[in-house]
């Protein structure tokens, strides 16, 4: 399959994978190696003073895995700045995924903020994937201001809903100059095959492969679907027909 | 009694067992490497400056990590 590029650094894996929500820490790596996912992301918290040896990333070899820091928890472009520098000061790392979600119910990406957020931290050196809802416009605004990726939507977080954005995904697909990520709601891997079926460059799946009954194997349903995805784009879809196109010559009919 | 807010709750200590250094902190609330990163009055310090980070009363300090996340 052809690498993917994410701010000038290539991968072989199209499928993100996310680190919440796994039942254990091996499990979780299990279910990493099996998919070949290259980056993976995780989220910046307080330490439980009364459980400080708590470590849900022990398993996470750092060596083989760009680790990608969310600012998840976040409400404005303010507190976003801030778990991303203090994500920078932790891993030496300065990719970013820039999430600003004030919306507890569905987890709705903040446009304005993630922009406002999106702009400092590119002038402050960081790779930034801003995840946003699926809107053409904001992915291009995000792209000028020097983002690394758009992260758009396919559905609310956690929803395994798929791709209820489609329309609005193709927009930003055929529009972006920088790579599109699906991210969020793929609940299935054909969510992920249709995701790059339609040109995305690459998905991020967390919820689908975590609270499978077999994250394992389900890692690597979504790995499969997601290489799938990619090789029919590249092949070339033909489009949908009104009618019937007969595949089978439509002379020499024993009938005559 | 000499005080910190350490991730959002107070604690006191009586002034000889008052930690001197993040490092000691650390040590005194048994917090392993887990902890990627602080904050001491908004301001961020690395782990490498742990050891060499002093620690006054009424600081407002945040122990942070990773966990895992989508």
């Amino acid at each position: 399959m052809d690498k993917l590029v994410i701010a000038g650094r290539q991968f072989d894996s199209r499928l993100l994978v996310g680190t919440g929500k796994f039942a254990s820490p091996q499990v979780m790596a299990q279910a990493l190696a099996a998919c070949g996912a290259e980056i993976v992301t995780v989220a910046l918290r307080r330490v439980d003073i009364g459980n400080p040896q708590d470590d849900t990333l022990r398993e996470v070899d750092r060596e083989k895995y760009l680790l990608l820091p969310n600012t998840s928890g976040a409400r404005t472009a303010e507190e976003a700045i801030r778990l991303s520098r203090l994500a920078r000061a932790a891993t030496n790392i300065n990719w970013v995924k820039l999430e600003v979600t004030p919306d507890p119910y569905y987890l709705l990406p903040d446009p304005v903020e993630t922009l406002k957020a999106a702009e400092t931290l590119v002038k402050e050196g960081f790779v930034v994937l801003p995840y946003i809802n699926a809107d053409p416009i904001l992915a291009k605004r995000l792209a000028d201001v020097g983002t690394a990726t758009v992260m758009p939507l396919g559905s609310p977080i956690g929803s395994n809903q798929g791709l209820k954005t489609r329309a609005a995904l193709e927009i930003i697909i055929e529009q972006s100059s920088v790579p599109v990520v699906v991210d969020a709601g793929l609940g299935l891997p054909s969510h992920a095959a249709e995701a790059m079926e339609i040109g995305a460059d690459a998905v991020l799946v967390n919820t689908a492969i975590a609270t499978a009954s077999d994250p394992c194997e389900m890692a690597v349903a979504f790995k499969l679907a997601v290489e799938a995805g990619r090789r029919a784009y590249l092949a070339g879809p033909r489009a949908p027909a009104e009618r019937a196109q007969a595949s089978s010559p439509l002379t020499g009919f024993l009938r005559d | 009694m000499k005080s910190l807010q350490i991730n959002g709750q107070r604690r006191q200590f009586p002034p000889e067992e008052m930690p001197a250094t993040l490092s000691a902190l650390l040590e005194k609330l048994q917090i392993g490497p887990t902890t990627v990163v602080a904050e001491v009055d908004g301001r961020i310090v690395r782990p490498e400056e742990f050891a060499g980070t002093e620690v006054r009363d009424g600081q407002t300090i945040e122990l942070i990590k990773f966990m895992g996340g989508g």
